[in-house]
């Protein structure tokens, strides 16, 4: 198991576009990939399959939510980072 | 009938209704006997792949019109294709024996109302991308075949439920006129297609499919809101005519509201900005104004309970000055009393407000309010260019008192060690007619001025402004307005210091060719105005101009000012 912390950057946040671009590209890997939404004490207080768009937005992950990136599988560590890159480059929506 | 919605889209349109309803799934619970499973799954499988394949079609096609609309339906294909939700689907066919359609509609639903229930306004309008691929998916189920707004063959307004995001990127712009729905707000898909397409639409009307017939004559004011079902004919009348009159504003708003105000020989004039509050939406017109004529601060005040502390204050005008960074910006200070009553501080009933202790006479009486205010000001001003003006200026002394409150704020902050501007300039409204006829020595104390025209009006013309009775009497045109509006611009000239006019009367064009002709280079006004002032500045030339106000001082009633003006201003505009 490999995760990794990341704080959301973008305007609005994952829904709409980047939500869909954040599943495309998680989806592209063989790993279970889970988000996991973190709350001010850097508690978990909601979880979802990264795969999912619908699961993804009942999360609703706004700017500057904070939230943990986990995955388990032949390719954890490739997946967590290259979604955790693509949250921190804001998707071009900052 | 009239039906009051809210205008999501703006514009005004007069036609004939089109009534749209759309393919609407009713499904109820339906199990299935365990050895159907298999064949239930592979419909479904089926059926998922059909929708995919529409999904397909409808984005290619529309990646030809508008790539970005195209997107709805990758946004569409996305939701289908989630695996998480067509596990669960799958899950309660294999598991609970429901039939698929039972299946789809209570996995979806049950989405459906987790994302309604969030505090998160673009989540909230994802129910509408949910419903509409659940509804799609249902009606290759039953095997209906597909209705949208496409098939519209003459252009019509219209009505329907509620529009779902593959009905607005489907539909023909040129056919719809206007689109009218029972449910949606701001937010919505429909909305925001709307907008997109510059289709006025009203939106979150309960009831309006009850009330429409196919083919009924319609007007849509989605100005203000508005939809008349069957008008009169003088209804419609007035409506054309109003039509016209936006299709021509909003011609002149994308003509001239972005230019640079040159009069045709050469005189620029400096055409500004009253603003009420510092939203996002108030400073977006900084982008073609050359600064703030009037910065009204009373929305601090009257907006809470408690007064605003000197940072909150300090914050708001901090941001109007960075806004518009070189540019004036023109804080008038509170001017509360008169018709404005504030809810953080309780006020003493007068039998004549606005001749009472309002604005500055108030500020007199409380003095740390007043200088709580100075000191934002004199604060923020170091973020920009911030001035400060002040507001029902009656005497000299007003004035010299006025200063002195701005001096002690100063002598308070140098003593604490906050940083200021020192070289804050300052001015007065003009808007009592004594301190008008005052103009050729006050000017010489003041940075500079700006006429108030609507209480200069009501002081002039001893007529209260809120008094319906009394309407007549309240004449802006009246010969005395110009006349001495004239005197003041006079001394200002002859002091050189920059007079300026933010009244109403500053955003009428007619009024505005009169000012500029008596030497005013300064309009300040509301953003709705910009366009049609600037307009008229590049029509004319100072020659005319003066000519035209020449004239004007001289003639003898309101009446006839209007009529001439009328006539000059269809001549070259």
């Amino acid at each position: 198991m490999y995760s990794k912390k990341v704080v959301i950057i973008n305007k609005t946040g994952l829904h709409a576009r980047p939500a869909s671009e954040f599943v495309g590209a998680a989806s592209k890997f063989k790993s279970d990939i889970t988000v996991n939404k973190l709350d001010k004490d850097g508690n978990v207080s909601k979880s979802c399959p990264a795969k999912s768009i619908v699961f993804l937005l009942t999360l609703g992950l706004s700017k500057g939510t904070q939230i943990e990136l986990s995955a388990e599988g032949s390719d954890e560590e490739e997946a967590v980072e290259t979604l955790a890159a693509l949250i921190e480059s804001g998707f071009g929506d900052i | 009938m009239i039906l009051q919605g809210i205008a999501v889209s703006k514009g005004v349109v007069t036609g004939r209704a089109f009534v749209y309803e759309p393919f609407k799934p009713e499904i109820t619970e339906h199990i299935i006997n365990k050895e159907d499973i298999p064949e239930s799954i592979k419909r479904y499988q089926e059926i998922t792949a059909l929708a995919g394949q529409e999904l397909s079609t409808l984005r290619d096609k529309m990646k030809e019109i508008d790539e970005d609309k195209a997107g709805i339906f990758q946004a569409h294909q996305d939701i289908l294709n989630d695996s998480a939700m067509g596990d669960e689907i799958l899950s309660l066919i294999q598991t609970e024996y429901y039939s698929p359609e039972f299946a789809i509609e209570t996995v979806y639903e049950k989405f459906i109302q987790i994302l309604s229930s969030m505090d998160d306004d673009i989540i909230r309008e994802r129910c509408a991308d949910l419903k509409d691929v659940k509804n799609r998916i249902l009606r290759l189920w039953m095997g209906v075949t597909s209705k949208d707004l496409s098939q519209i063959e003459e252009p019509a307004v219209v009505f329907a439920k509620d529009l779902l995001p593959s009905d607005t990127a489907t539909l023909n712009k040129e056919k719809v006129l206007a689109i009218v729905t029972e449910v949606g707000g701001n937010t919505s898909h429909s909305a925001i297609i709307a907008r997109s397409y510059e289709i006025p639409a009203l939106l979150g009307i309960p009831g309006v499919m009850n009330e429409i017939s196919e083919g009924d004559s319609i007007i849509v004011d989605a100005l203000e809101g508005k939809l008349i079902i069957s008008p009169s004919p003088k209804e419609a009348e007035a409506y054309i005519k109003k039509q016209k009159e936006y299709q021509d504003y909003m011609q002149n708003l994308k003509e001239y509201q972005g230019i640079e105000p040159y009069t045709k020989d050469g005189q620029r004039v400096s055409v500004c900005l009253n603003i009420g509050s510092v939203t996002d939406e108030e400073l977006a017109s900084a982008v073609f104004t050359d600064g703030v004529g009037l910065f009204r601060s009373e929305f601090l005040f009257m907006s809470g309970k408690e007064l605003p502390s000197e940072n909150q204050q300090f914050e708001v005008y901090k941001k109007a000055a960075e806004t518009y960074g070189d540019r004036q910006v023109i804080l008038r200070t509170l001017d509360i009393g008169g018709d404005k009553t504030l809810e953080c501080m309780e006020l003493p009933k007068e039998d004549n407000p606005f001749l009472g202790c309002r604005a500055l006479r108030l500020c007199f009486r409380k003095t740390d309010l007043f200088k709580t205010q100075l000191r934002a000001a004199l604060r923020a001003a170091v973020y920009g260019n911030l001035a400060i003006m002040f507001p029902m200026v009656g005497s000299m002394e007003d004035i010299t008192k006025a200063k002195g409150c701005l001096q002690e704020a100063k002598d308070e902050l140098k003593a604490e060690g906050i940083p200021y501007n020192e070289h804050i300039k300052v001015g007065i409204m003009i808007e009592i007619p004594a301190i008008a006829l005052m103009a050729d020595i006050i000017a010489k104390e003041v940075d500079f001025a700006s006429i108030g025209t609507n209480d200069l009006c009501q002081y002039l013309m001893a007529v209260d402004r809120l008094n319906p009775d009394v309407a007549v009497y309240y004449q802006s045109y009246h010969p005395a307005m110009f006349k001495l509006i004239s005197f003041v611009s006079e001394a200002f000239q002859k002091e050189r210091k920059t007079l300026g006019i933010c009244g109403e009367m500053g955003g009428d064009p007619m009024a505005a060719m009169v000012f500029l002709g008596l030497g005013i280079k300064k309009l300040s006004m509301v953003a709705p105005s910009i366009a049609g002032v600037k307009k008229m500045i590049t029509k004319i030339d100072m020659v005319t101009a003066k000519a035209i106000a020449e004239k004007v001082i001289h003639m003898s009633t309101a009446f006839e000012i209007e009529e001439y003006l009328k006539t000059e201003f269809e001549k070259f505009m």
